[in-house]
């Protein structure tokens, strides 16, 4: 075992829809520290692998251990081990009917994690932290798509997570506000945030990953640090995806 | 002159010979207290329903409650109201010797609940999963991420139906005479019965109803106004 904690443990992961099978069995091990960009086709199962991570999406077959404990079992409190996994939705998926701060402080207050005046202050300091400091008041209808993006990641951020999940943060993104989302994604993986992010950024995945994970046909098909993985694909379906997207 | 002392004749003996008005206003007191009651237990039933209908549609779950709301929906919507308030009084409730204010009350929520019902499921549908999702996702249960996000958006976007429902609500009230209790509708005819003069007591009822239910109305305006604030 390396010196770093694993922190999820994926073991025979299968997920159906009827009778289509989407993740066929995906077995992998994600640690403290690393940053997991995961691509792959379109329908190839891989925004389906990391909404199951937090049972978004109940998986069929196979087990999903988080810090140890196995989230698959229906005996488990799976909020509990939510608030330790952030999610940043393609969408944005903020809530209209809620100022930014309020966005921010909801889970936290709620959850009784953070008292009213705590939280607070957290939330303005996440606003700082994501660069929308001016922002705190005001509701998202009137925010930029990347902006929308930096505050949900700020609302991630407030529950104080091990693991935080993206999925194709910047996918919805009009072109000039990619820049600034993966920025902030940037400096997290700095700070030593455990990330797994779906992406089509393959710039992302080569500066930032350490390690970048290919899924095709509900598999994992090859994973490799990013130098390997772009320098010296094996897998033939892999050779195809990079050629067409490099 | 004729025509004006016609008109004060009138009024006169309608409405102030014998302290007649009194019928209207005792019989107005009765029709807003059954709708109050009848508007609170419609509205719980209401979201109660829709909330496990839609939780069904959405992820299987409820399988049992749902058939129940279901079979609710079903026969409140299929029949006449009338027929409802007559079985609740001669029926349901024929033994108890219940206060026809209850009665009323209970015959009329029970009925609405099942439009509101309808009316709050397709609120609750119309809201993106991503909502939920959001919501589930940062670790809050089932039951906080509808009354926290869910339901407050779907209640905005469906109030302008939900007052219109309520405005129904008051008016279907008027049916209540049929079990013997003294509402505005009956006040008024109890009026014409000893004045054998329908226009002035049933013009004055009509009138009664149109002023509730433009402050209804116009109430709902405002809400809805501050509700559109993160629209702005």
């Amino acid at each position: 075992m390396s010196d770093k904690k694993i922190l999820l443990e994926v073991k025979g992961l299968q997920k159906s829809f009827g009778d289509n099978l989407v993740l066929a069995g995906i077995n992998t091990e994600i640690s403290q520290g690393e940053v997991v960009a995961v691509i792959g086709p379109s329908g190839s199962g891989k925004s389906t692998f990391l909404r199951s991570l937090n049972l978004l999406e109940v998986p069929t077959g196979g087990q999903i251990l988080f810090e140890g404990v196995d989230i698959t079992d229906p005996k488990v409190d799976i909020n509990r081990h939510r608030q330790k996994i952030g999610m940043v939705f393609q969408q944005f998926n903020l809530f209209p009917h809620k100022t930014v701060k309020e966005n921010i402080l909801l889970a936290p207050v709620t959850l009784k994690l953070l008292s009213e005046a705590d939280a607070n202050k957290r939330a303005l300091e996440l606003l700082e932290r994501v660069g929308l400091p001016d922002k705190a008041d005001t509701y998202p209808e009137m925010l930029s798509g990347g902006q929308k993006q930096r505050i949900a990641i700020a609302r991630a951020l407030a529950m104080n997570p091990d693991v935080m999940l993206f999925d194709e943060p910047t996918s919805a993104l009009d072109p000039e506000m990619v820049g600034e989302v993966l920025e902030i994604m940037r400096e997290l993986a700095k700070d030593g945030m455990t990330m797994v992010v779906v992406t089509h950024e393959m710039g992302f995945a080569r500066e930032v990953a350490t390690r970048v994970v290919f899924i095709d046909e509900g598999v994992i098909k090859e994973e490799n640090p990013p130098e390997e993985f772009f320098g010296n694909p094996q897998d033939i379906r892999l050779k195809e995806f990079l050629s067409k997207v490099l | 002159m004729g025509f004006l002392q016609n008109l004060y004749d009138g009024f006169y003996l309608n409405f102030i010979k014998d302290d007649r008005y009194l019928w209207l206003v005792s019989g107005l007191k009765n029709t807003l207290l059954i709708t109050i009651f009848a508007v609170i237990l419609g509205t719980i039933i209401g979201f109660i329903v829709a909330i496990i209908r839609s939780t069904y549609e959405k992820s299987g779950s409820f399988k049992i409650l749902n058939g129940v709301c279901t079979v609710y929906l079903t026969v409140i919507r299929g029949t006449p109201t009338m027929i409802q308030l007559l079985i609740m009084n001669f029926v349901i409730l024929a033994s108890f010797n219940m206060n026809p204010i209850i009665v009323g009350g209970l015959s009329f929520g029970i009925n609405s609940g099942a439009y509101v019902a309808e009316i709050v499921r397709s609120g609750i549908m119309s809201i993106d999963p991503g909502q939920t999702e959001a919501g589930r996702s940062l670790g809050l249960n089932f039951t906080q991420t509808m009354q926290l996000i869910i339901i407050p958006q779907a209640f905005k976007n469906v109030l302008p139906a939900l007052v219109n429902e309520f405005i129904v609500l008051i008016k279907e009230t008027s049916i209540i005479g049929y079990i013997g209790m003294m509402d505005l509708t009956k006040g008024a005819m109890t009026i014409q019965s000893r004045t054998f003069d329908p226009t002035w007591p049933l013009l004055a009822a009509a009138v009664i109803y149109l002023v509730i239910v433009m402050i209804l109305t116009f109430f709902m305006k405002k809400l809805e106004r501050r509700l559109r604030v993160s629209e702005r």
